[in-house]
């Protein structure tokens, strides 16, 4: 006790806790109330869980997917903790848009709380780039594919989408510099700006205290916050909403522990159930891999698919950016007093469509069929490894393959359809002997081993377009005649 | 409900909310944080690694009396990489059917030592220790203990060791 008055005097600790703790908030808050609270402890257990992964992981092409494996074998409730990261992100994102949406239907962002709207506004954007960047972390395929496509967005910004993409990726390709970016942002910045912003934004709740409900707020008030009248009719009412004698503690901090409890409760068993998925290392020569995003960012994935090509620049930038425009300007151009949802027949207008369209989105893109080339079958070992043989002795500087490639020499894309792998390796090894005019080195052996060769034919009887047909391919492979000594 | 009231705060509700408080909290730290500390802390409570066998080759191709180094290319799991350590033994036998089979690193601070072929023993060019072919014993110089022998065995005519490193500058032989 000597010990808490010598701490007090100098910490003024019981003064503190009867600011913060034991001040009167209005009367009847609901449990809705208790979004806020829950999306931050959820942010507090990702900080927990990224601080021991990131102990564990590195930031390089060469060593992110096997040091992500290594979590999950050997370090011990690496999987779990990698699940409960996992999905501690998607419930935060469901978190903050349910505590958006139940700020919204009480009218909280109005009068004297539209500077708080904005900066949760802030935090809502720092959470979708949490997501982003995070995404990239594991490097397998759905992370390597899904950033490819989610920069090649930002790239079809007009005027400023080049310099866009260079930035987003630390170069004009997706490589070692856009992972060491990404992490640096998702362990370093976003933190940093993240845990700014939830500081002012709590700061602002303890001093403009928590936001009554919208009855105690609307009976005689004058019809717009914009009116002179209303900062005086507003101190009155909120006063008079404190009749409750309710406090912050135990009324309000106890409701939230509970949430937040059950909230971290469900993603613990998620983690635990299914875990965070991981798939095949990322594999920049794979060209048949169809990304799909995670579910938040489904909607404008589906929206893209809707759109002709021409409009899509303007869908892929223009709609988040137009949607970002109205949360930021609502609270200034939405200035009628009336905070209840079901009396302001626009905002619930607004908000059911904004639901529904994201809700279809999500739901269309779900049913979605997978995308042609992911009916291919997957390539064997030997076929990848004639796959980075092609790649390795740049084949594709002289041939096509859909599309990419040099024009010298033929199109690969569907050669698969037309010759047999043994025509294939004899043809690699020697084609001079097929046409003697051919401008095509000699692959046989020093230059590729038979194991080589044969990989690499493999590979390229795979090739077979972007619809193969599903009778098998009738060859007419002719062999020229043996050579004589 | 009653307890909501205006002006009526129920006890019972409120001493509820009180421990929702205290468990609830804890119940969150508990949750993410038990998993997480496990986490950090797993290296310390990391079983041992596998034996490592390393096949040394046919019995009759060692001499009597001849000491023989192999050096072996060791792949070695570096956490997440995978690197590669050239690493050597030195083998001796008497007879051609009992082996010895030394760790190729001086006791003393770990550098390779060789065979000094004039006085026919193990010498370390570091410090200049000097060990005895025969038993690893030390004869002279720096070194705290003997060669560290490894355990050895005989399959179908060919002869493996079991590589370990141990603790240097020591006298205890303690594994790594």
């Amino acid at each position: 006790m000597a010990l808490f008055r010598w701490l007090d005097e100098r910490l003024d600790l019981v003064r503190a806790k009867r600011d913060l703790l034991d001040r009167e908030v209005p009367a009847r808050l609901t449990w809705w109330h208790t979004l806020g609270s829950a999306t931050l402890t959820v942010f507090l257990v990702q900080v927990i869980t990224g601080t021991v992964l990131a102990t564990y992981y590195s930031a390089s092409p060469d060593h992110a997917y096997e040091s992500i494996q290594y979590v999950t074998r050997e370090v011990a409730s690496g999987t779990l903790l990698r699940g409960i990261h996992h999905w501690g992100a998607s419930a935060m994102v469901v978190l903050i848009i349910a505590h958006m949406i139940r700020v919204f239907a009480v009218g909280a962002y109005k009068y004297p709380r539209e500077v708080n709207w904005v900066f949760g506004v802030g935090l809502f954007l720092v959470v979708m780039g949490f997501s982003f960047t995070g995404y990239l972390l594991p490097w397998d395929q759905k992370a390597y594919w899904a950033t490819a496509v989610g920069t090649n967005i930002a790239g079809t910004t007009p005027v400023i989408g080049a310099a866009l993409v260079a930035l987003l990726r630390g170069g004009s390709e997706l490589g070692a510099a856009t992972l060491a970016r990404f992490y640096a942002f998702h362990v370093l910045w976003l933190p940093l700006i993240l845990t700014v912003l939830v500081a002012v934004h709590i700061i602002v709740v303890v001093r403009q205290g928590i936001a009554a409900r919208p009855r105690d707020l609307e009976v005689g008030a004058p019809r717009s916050t914009r009116d002179p009248a209303y900062p005086g009719y507003y101190r009155q009412a909120y006063a008079a909403s404190k009749h409750g004698g309710m406090r912050f503690w135990p009324d309000v901090l106890g409701k939230d522990a509970v949430v937040s409890a059950a909230t971290v409760l469900v993603v613990v068993l998620l983690a635990a159930l299914f875990g965070a998925p991981l798939e095949a290392p990322a594999d920049p020569t794979d060209t048949s891999y169809v990304p799909r995003p995670e579910w938040y960012f489904l909607p404008i994935y589906q929206l893209l698919k809707l759109v002709p090509g021409s409009l899509e620049a303007v869908i892929a930038v223009g709609v988040p950016t137009v949607l970002l425009i109205v949360l930021l300007g609502l609270p200034f151009f939405d200035r009628g007093s009336t905070r209840n949802l079901l009396h302001r027949p626009a905002a619930l207008a607004g908000l059911a469509l904004l639901l529904g369209g994201a809700g279809f989105l999500i739901g269309a893109a779900g049913r979605a069929p997978a995308g042609a080339a992911d009916q291919h079958a997957a390539l064997t070992s030997v076929q990848r490894a004639g796959r980075a043989l092609y790649q390795s002795q740049q084949c594709g500087g002289c041939h096509l393959i859909a599309g990419q490639g040099g024009e010298e020499g033929p199109d690969l894309t569907t050669v698969g359809l037309r010759h047999s792998a043994g025509w294939l390796h004899s043809f690699l090894e020697s084609p001079s002997r097929f046409h003697t005019e051919s401008r095509m080195p000699s692959y046989g052996p020093p230059a590729l081993s038979h194991q080589e060769i044969e990989e690499l034919s493999q590979y390229l009887t795979t090739l077979r377009g972007r619809e193969p047909p599903a009778a098998p391919p009738q060859f007419y492979d002719t062999f020229p005649p043996p050579r004589r000594p | 409900m009653a307890t909501e009231t205006p002006g009526i705060v129920s006890v019972g509700r409120r001493t509820f909310l009180r421990w929702a408080t205290w468990i609830g909290g804890a119940a969150s730290g508990l949750l993410a944080g038990v998993p997480a500390l496990r986490a950090f802390l797993s290296p310390t409570f990391r079983r041992s690694r596998e034996e490592k066998w390393i096949r040394l080759g046919e019995i009759d191709q060692f001499d009597p009396e001849v000491p023989t180094k192999v050096d072996f290319v060791d792949a070695v799991h570096d956490a997440w990489v995978q690197t590669r350590r050239l690493r050597n033994v030195w083998i001796y036998t008497a007879d051609g059917e009992t082996f010895r089979v030394y760790n190729g690193r001086c006791t003393h601070l770990g550098c390779n030592y060789f065979l000094d072929e004039e006085k026919n023993v193990f010498r370390c060019p570091c410090h200049t220790g000097f060990f005895d072919l025969k038993t690893g014993a030390v004869l002279g110089g720096p070194p705290p203990r003997p060669l560290d022998s490894l355990e050895v065995k005989v399959e179908d005519g060919i002869l493996y060791a079991r590589y370990q490193d141990f603790h240097l500058g020591v006298p205890e032989k303690a594994e790594v």
